[in-house]
């Protein structure tokens, strides 16, 4: 096990991270050799798609 | 005192930790950034040539049906980047939507399902644009559109979306082979046009966008053929999606062309419920043990099919644990 303390960076992205997975949903990926953060998915919600899609406004042209 | 010797031994095996891995680690600027993305104004949208096909042919085949002076359209599925996106699926509007020659309301239950069928490949898709036809030879979006457009794109991604307008009015110069770009943000093949821009939220009008064909799929494509089985069974089946883990999707071989399938994992290592929906049909298999069967639960609906499948499988199990 590596307990090497978070670089600035590290630190930063996994910050960035945890607001995002409680925020917006956003997935953690982790890496499944070792368990360690592996960085965020761009992973969108079932929810969030199906929102947008229902409530497309009707359109209207012009003859 | 003991307080004292455990910190110093922690800030040992501190330092001493870092100067063992800190060799292996690759400088920061090379760590890939998980930040989220800061959205920025559309400045153009890339569409694979494989959505242009879809709507090209199927603007053309609609215009040539029975309800062909109705308005049609697709919802567009893609990846927001920064300051572009990636265009990668069409859902139809389908048959049940409400459409006239002046209007087109989709029918969204359709796309919903189509949506959760398509991002099982691909769960980075999200809703970035909408696409419709107009019946003369306006290019634009209509003072109409704008009223609805204008309340809906501020939940987008960047509060910024794709709009596409579809016309039937080019001269048709050149051919219907071979598209041309006329401008930089109008498709032209044969009479059949697209034009697009995009609206963001708080803007007072529509601008152009910029339009960019890259080769690459309709990841919706494969849906087409089976719309109405989509359309028919939307609500049940986005319902089990809803209420059951591991649902997925396929197109497979039916009697009569290609068919939906459904598949639902049950509790036993390898077993499922597979269902087939067709237009006139739906059929229910049980994989349980190696062992494949055909089961008719007899229901008006999907989900009350599957429901009364699991609850007879439930029974089974339970008989089997009570038997001496």
């Amino acid at each position: 096990m590596d307990f090497r303390p978070l670089n600035d960076t590290e630190r930063r992205n996994l910050i960035s991270a945890l607001r995002g997975n409680a925020d917006n949903n956003r997935a953690i990926l982790m890496d499944q050799r070792d368990t360690t953060f592996a960085g965020t998915s761009e992973e969108v919600t079932d929810d969030e798609v199906i929102s947008a899609i229902k409530s497309v406004p009707c359109h209207y042209g012009s003859l | 005192m003991l307080q004292a010797l455990v910190s110093s031994a922690c800030r040992l095996l501190n330092h001493l930790s870092r100067t063992l891995t800190g060799e292996r680690l690759p400088p920061p600027e090379l760590l890939a950034s998980p930040a989220p993305k800061t959205y920025r104004r559309l400045a153009r949208v890339r569409v694979t040539d494989q959505v242009c096909r879809t709507m090209f042919e199927e603007f053309g085949a609609h215009r040539r049906s029975e309800r062909g002076d109705e308005e049609i359209g697709w919802v567009l599925l893609g990846v927001r980047e920064e300051s572009d996106a990636l265009v990668l699926a069409t859902l139809p509007a389908g048959a049940n939507r409400s459409a006239g020659v002046a209007h087109v309301r989709f029918n969204s239950n359709g796309q919903a399902l189509g949506s959760r069928i398509v991002r099982q490949w691909d769960r980075r898709l999200t809703l970035v644009g909408v696409v419709h036809t107009h019946p003369g030879s306006l290019r634009h979006p209509s003072e109409g559109d704008y009223q609805g457009d204008s309340l809906w794109v501020g939940q987008l991604r960047g509060g910024d979306g794709i709009f596409g307008i579809g016309t039937a009015d080019a001269k048709g110069l050149n051919g219907t082979l071979v598209a041309h770009q006329s401008e930089q943000h109008r498709q032209t093949l044969g009479e059949l046009n697209f034009s697009w821009y995009a609206l963001a939220h708080g803007d007072k009008r529509y601008r152009k966008l910029p339009l960019e064909v890259t080769l690459g799929p309709d990841l919706a494509k494969p849906l087409h053929p089976v719309w109405d089985v989509v359309e028919t069974h939307a609500e049940a089946l986005d319902c089990l999606c809803r209420q059951q883990a591991g649902m997925s999707f396929d197109i497979v071989a039916g009697v009569e062309g290609p068919a939906l399938a459904a598949q639902m994992p049950l509790a036993d290592k390898g077993s499922f419920l597979r269902i087939v929906l067709e237009r006139d049909e739906v059929r229910y298999f049980v994989q349980q043990e190696g062992l494949l069967s055909a089961v008719d639960p007899d229901a008006d609906t999907v989900n009350r099919g599957v429901y009364l499948i699991l609850a007879e499988l439930a029974n089974l199990k339970n008989n089997a644990l009570a038997a001496p």
